[in-house]
């Protein structure tokens, strides 16, 4: 099919029906008895959610919501009432505790203070990369903002190392919610439901075993703006469509677009369409009403973000010769 | 601190090589190669490639001038280095 606004169309019914049969086709063949769903308040797991009840009917799905310090409230308060309105039954299971224990906030906050160090537990932080890379190209890298309510008061570029730590860190709150849900899955034999969507697959927006880890993956073939065209037919919570998508891994917001894919969804997901269709850039360009460089550094980018994160993708490589 | 093209072309090369895994097929380090599109050198590593840079040659590296044109290839890094030291 040609580039065109049309690409990212979907037939709403057509497609929840299609992935309900693949989602009971799972349980079937793994002898499992419902799903676990964790909530995060934002739209991918809202529609996971809506999309296993549609399935299976509200008594086999199970929600789990796993804020920590950093969370927004907001995203429990949404979580909690799109749960509610599925008539589900759910758990808040505040995992600060946890991530404290393993070290989480101190080895992050180590390396704040070496960078800052003032900083404090009054202070948020929040990770971005440089800005939208169709309006100007630069290599990916890490600056941290520190912030005292809403003023900045120190920013940098962050070190290789720097970065790796903290990510590294943070990462272990995505790997702490997986322990937990496999503990629902495993006591309830239920699978687990993975959330990422197909813009995240591609680009390696998961951590693994942490939001990747998991049983079946629904939402994996479809781009970011089809999550929200699905979302808005079967009804999710309006609160959760109309809150900007961000990691929410940081106590001072952060959207996905500055921390990862820096771009707005509505071009990357029709760009990242063109890129992995093997569209040529100029042709790209022309119908996109941007310019064939920016087209070019987008495609760039996708393909280093696809190829840095193959690994995410892969199981384990291994040399057993059985099933 | 070295200030010839053929040094800093060198310098940087042999720390590229020490520093990140060269695959058979690039062991050459071809300073036109791009060390973003072959691999060689990721985002995260081009970070330790501008670390050692500023210290090596005692120079700052601003966020605007984190580019492929300043930092994908060694040839880049070279012209790059000069133009910043007013070599």
């Amino acid at each position: 099919m040609p580039l065109n606004k049309e690409v990212m169309n979907i037939d709403p019914e057509k497609e929840a029906d299609r992935i309900c049969h693949f989602l009971k086709e799972y349980l079937h063949e793994h002898k499992r008895e419902g799903y676990i769903v964790g909530l995060s308040g934002g739209i991918d797991s809202a529609l996971t959610l809506t999309l296993c009840v549609k399935a299976l009917g509200s008594k086999n799905v199970f929600g789990v919501i796993l804020p920590e310090k950093d969370s927004n409230p907001i995203s429990e308060r949404l979580a909690r009432e799109h749960a509610k309105s599925l008539g589900i039954e759910y758990v808040v299971e505040d995992i600060t505790s946890v991530l404290e224990a393993f070290g989480t906030y101190e080895k992050r906050d180590e390396i704040i203070r070496k960078i800052y160090p003032a900083y404090s537990s009054n202070h948020r932080i929040r990770l971005y990369l440089p800005e939208n890379i169709l309006e100007k190209d630069s290599i990916n890298f890490f600056s941290i903002d520190i912030m005292e309510g809403d003023d900045i008061v120190f920013s940098t570029r962050l070190r290789r190392k720097d970065s790796q730590v903290i990510l590294a860190a943070t990462d272990t709150k995505q790997r702490t919610r997986m322990m937990h849900l496999y503990y629902h899955a495993e006591s309830m034999n239920h699978a687990v439901c993975g959330t990422t969507n197909r813009t995240e697959m591609i680009q390696g927006y998961f951590v693994k075993y942490g939001d990747g880890g998991v049983d079946i993956e629904p939402l994996a073939h479809l781009y970011k703006t089809q999550v929200y065209s699905l979302s808005r037919h079967l009804g999710v919570h309006q609160g959760i469509i109309d809150r900007p998508p961000s990691p929410d891994t940081f106590n001072s917001h952060v959207s996905d677009e500055a921390f990862f894919f820096r771009m707005p969804y509505e071009k990357l997901d029709m760009l990242l369409y063109a890129w992995e269709n093997d569209m040529d850039e100029r042709g790209t360009a022309s119908i996109m009403g941007l310019g064939t460089e920016q087209v070019k550094r987008a495609f760039t980018d996708f393909e280093r973000k696809h190829t840095a994160s193959r690994h995410l993708r892969m199981l384990p490589p291994n040399m057993f010769e059985g099933d | 601190m070295t200030d010839g093209s053929n040094d800093i072309v060198k310098t940087v090369r042999t720390f590229i090589a020490s520093n990140f895994y060269l695959s058979d097929k690039f062991k050459e380090l071809d300073p036109g190669l791009s060390l973003m599109d072959t691999g060689i050198v990721d985002s995260t590593g081009i970070l330790e490639v501008i670390e050692f840079l500023e210290e090596k040659f005692e120079m700052v590296i601003e966020n605007d001038e984190i580019i492929p044109e300043n930092l994908d290839t060694i040839d880049n890094i070279e012209k790059f280095v000069r133009r910043k030291k007013g070599l």
